[in-house]
């Protein structure tokens, strides 16, 4: 009697959580497997179609282009790390007003992607601040429609996201950074290093456990970006699908085209797609650590 | 003793003081006087009246009440797109109008605003959407729901009679199989937003801008020669076919509906005209193919686009948030493309078919978009009425004042011409989505408008199978 109390308890406590789960995670997730075999236009009844949304998708040239973008998207990733690693090193100083650098590096994380993509819309607009700078300088003879180049469409969000996501990634490496011993720094002068090789062989390998981290949320948001696209085109996913990625491309079946059948399809692979990744990435920096 | 004495002294003195005549002058004797006290007496009599007698009549039935067999007690729910918290006095007003009216029916007023669609979808899928909504006509929205079985069919329910207070050309629009679904609401006229300031750069007047859609090539090629100016010109990437049927004159379905026909000389002449404009760098191409209206208009505000197609009603947007180019603001009639038709109406009031209450709601629907109602919102905002009767008020004879107002005038012509010609075609959305890859292929990618849109047309027949 003792022993069935106390093996319940623990199920209480957690049936909160697993209610809020299963009713917000769980059940969606579901449902959308369910659409996915389903043609469903949101206002009427789905309707039962098998394997037909995942046959379309696997001739659907924008899907795969979609798909191209969003793994070229990943870029954004690496070159994070490399960025907010200098940065981190940069502002792990004792400086007067240093506190003040690091405040102004956030800024963009608090902004918010929307008006932060606003503002970039407005940046590159074709009577936007940087044509009117290149024009001044007389770099360029007329204004260059930037958004408006189907070869610009994603280097630009990518740039946006790196712009964006500076200041956080910074501040996760900052807080390892701050963590490593300043014995082995001491250690690695005596051993004769340059302070870029004190870094290289001490900073680098100190934030392991950072990189794991930010390597895993920093892919996933690149996977899943959509605001940054959406904003800087205007919603059309830029000229020529040029801007188009996997989650723009579900939001226009979804939403625009009222195909949520086609969406979920979508949904599912991608969900597919971001399980695999995560457990790669992991295992690949678990793999790394160990060795160390 | 002695003390005892003293103070008793004190004592009686004292008393004795306070007892003695004060300087006042002497009492006089009182006088006995006569006085006359009349006594009233409360008396009845019997006197004959002449009583004027006016009887107010029990109130009758609202004149403006005109659709019969409204349900008692029905629980009315209404949503409107984009009308608070700017007019909800006006909305108030009207619905307070309507239950006195209507008495025993009551309304529950809501204001959806960028997730109207998404939150109308989500209600029909759920069963609770509401009883009376305002949707786009200029969207197709009343077809598209129509379509799909979630509109009420207005026509065995409302009397001929109220039928022919509208304009017949906004009556007969979106209408499916045979059936009509919408009670037309407030109307918008197209016209374009001139930005004086560049045409006079340009060595042009406000009367140079053409009357034909034909004539915009050659309009934007003296512009930018002459200021390095884009043209702020937009496809309608939400609805290309019904922007062929208007501007390019095209067929883009056959009779019986059985095949698209949008790749026909008519159609290839249109794209072609778009096609040379980008090729020449006339017109801004983020504007061009944007989905978001505003996008166009914000490059229109900020002074650096020659003009903008819109309605009346967004000066409003140009006087707030630039008002330096309020004073350099004309406006002129929209250009007519092949069809001869400027465009169709704008917004309508519809009824859901799941609807408890069909009479109610209608009555409801019929209330919002009737003479009176029409005419205060009109006088609100640069929108024009869907009823005939509403331009006999003064207010459409008085002569303009601001810009806004300059369309009043001519209003009542514009709005008995609009007409909505694209026929209703089916899987509108996926045939819409393989039009505008097609067309950006060719205006972008080189790709030529006759194949263009012959693998548009070929796509969109698959649909069909």
């Amino acid at each position: 009697m003792t022993r069935k109390k106390l093996s319940l308890t623990p199920y209480l406590f957690l049936a909160p959580a697993l209610l809020v789960i299963a009713t917000f995670v769980l059940y969606p997730i579901g449902a959308v497997f369910y659409y996915s075999f389903t043609k469903y236009n949101i206002s009427t009844p789905p309707v039962w179609v098998g394997l037909d949304n995942y046959k379309a998708l696997l001739t659907d040239k924008i899907f795969w282009l979609a798909l191209q973008h969003s793994f070229t998207y990943l870029l954004v990733t690496p070159i994070l790390i490399v960025l907010c690693t200098i940065l981190a090193i940069v502002v792990n100083r004792k400086l007067p007003g240093i506190n003040a650098f690091r405040a102004v590096y956030y800024i963009p994380v608090i902004s918010g992607s929307i008006a932060v993509g606003i503002s970039w819309r407005l940046m590159l607009d074709t009577n936007g601040l940087l044509n009117g700078l290149l024009l001044s300088l007389g770099v360029i003879q007329s204004p260059i429609q930037w958004l408006a180049e189907p070869s610009m469409t994603l280097p630009i969000a990518m740039l946006l996201t790196i712009w964006m996501g500076l200041g956080y990634y910074m501040m996760i490496f900052l807080a390892g950074l701050q963590n490593i011993p300043e014995e082995l720094y001491d250690a690695a002068a005596i051993d004769g290093c340059n302070p870029i090789q004190k870094h290289w062989h001490v900073s680098v390998p100190g934030l392991r456990p950072q990189y794991v981290v930010v390597g895993v949320v920093s892919s996933l948001a690149a996977l899943q970006v959509f605001n940054e696209i959406y904003i800087l085109t205007g919603g059309l996913g830029g000229i020529l699908n040029s801007g188009v990625t996997v989650v723009f491309y579900l939001w226009r079946k979804a939403f625009r085209l009222q195909e949520a059948g086609m969406a979920s399809a979508i949904a599912i692979v991608l969900l597919l797609i971001t399980l695999i990744f995560s457990i790669v990435n992991i295992r690949l920096m678990e793999r790394g650590t160990e060795a160390d | 003793m002695r003390t005892k004495l003293f103070v008793l002294f004190v004592l009686v003195s004292l008393v004795l003081s306070a007892c003695a005549p004060t300087a006042t002058p002497a009492a006089v004797e009182p006088e006995t006087i006569r006085e006359t006290v009349v006594v009233k007496e409360t008396q009845i009599v019997e006197k004959e009246v002449e009583v004027q007698v006016v009887v107010t009549p029990t109130p009758g039935p609202n004149p403006d009440a005109v659709i019969p067999n409204v349900e008692e007690g029905a629980e009315i729910t209404m949503w409107t797109f984009w009308l608070s918290p700017t007019f909800d006095e006006y909305v108030k007003n009207a619905i307070a109008g309507f239950e006195a009216a209507y008495p025993g029916v009551t309304v529950k007023w809501e204001d959806h605003q960028a997730t109207f669609r998404d939150d109308l979808n989500n209600g029909f899928a759920a069963g609770n959407a509401p009883d009376v909504i305002n949707l786009s006509i200029s969207e197709g929205w009343v077809t598209q729901y129509a379509s799909e079985g979630n509109l009420l069919a207005l026509d065995e329910y409302v009397p001929q009679a109220v039928i022919d207070t509208y304009f017949p050309n906004l009556w007969e629009q979106q209408v499916v199989d045979g059936k009509h679904y919408q009670f037309p609401y407030y109307q918008g006229i197209n016209v374009n937003l001139v930005n004086k300031q560049i045409f006079e750069q340009a060595g042009l007047t406000v009367e140079d801008f053409p009357k034909t859609i034909d004539g915009l090539p050659a309009l934007c090629k003296t512009i930018k020669d002459a200021t390095g100016k884009l043209c702020d010109i937009r496809l309608t990437t939400s609805d290309l076919l019904a922007q062929m049927v208007y501007e390019g004159g095209v067929e883009i379905i056959n009779e019986d509906g059985t095949a698209f026909t949008f790749d026909s000389p008519e159609a290839v002449e249109w794209l072609q005209m778009y096609v040379d404009m980008v090729k020449d760098g006339l017109v801004d191409r983020t504007a061009l193919v944007t989905d978001n209206d505003r996008v166009g208009l914000d490059l229109f505000i900020s002074g650096q686009a020659p003009f903008y197609a819109t309605g009346p009603n967004l000066i409003r947007e140009v006087r707030t948030s630039n008002p330096a180019l309020y004073g350099y603001l004309d406006v002129v009639n929209s250009p007519v493309g092949k069809s001869g038709v400027v465009g169709k109406g704008l917004m309508a009031m519809s009824v859901s078919a799941s609807t408890q209450y069909p009479n109610a709601a209608i009555a409801l629907a019929q209330w919002m978009t009737n003479a009176k109602t029409n005419i205060e919102l009109s006088k609100l905002a640069a929108v024009y009425p869907s009823t005939p009767a509403s331009y006999d008020d003064p207010f459409f004879s008085a002569a303009p004042v601001a810009i806004e107002d300059s369309a009043k005038p001519r209003a009542k012509d514009a709005v008995a011409q609009l007409a909505d010609i694209v026929p209703a075609v089916p899987e509108k959305l996926a045939v819409n989505e393989i039009v505008l890859q097609e067309i950006q292929e060719a205006l972008f990618n080189g790709k030529d408008p006759q194949q263009a849109l012959s693998d548009a047309v070929a796509a969109a027949n698959e649909l069909l199978k």
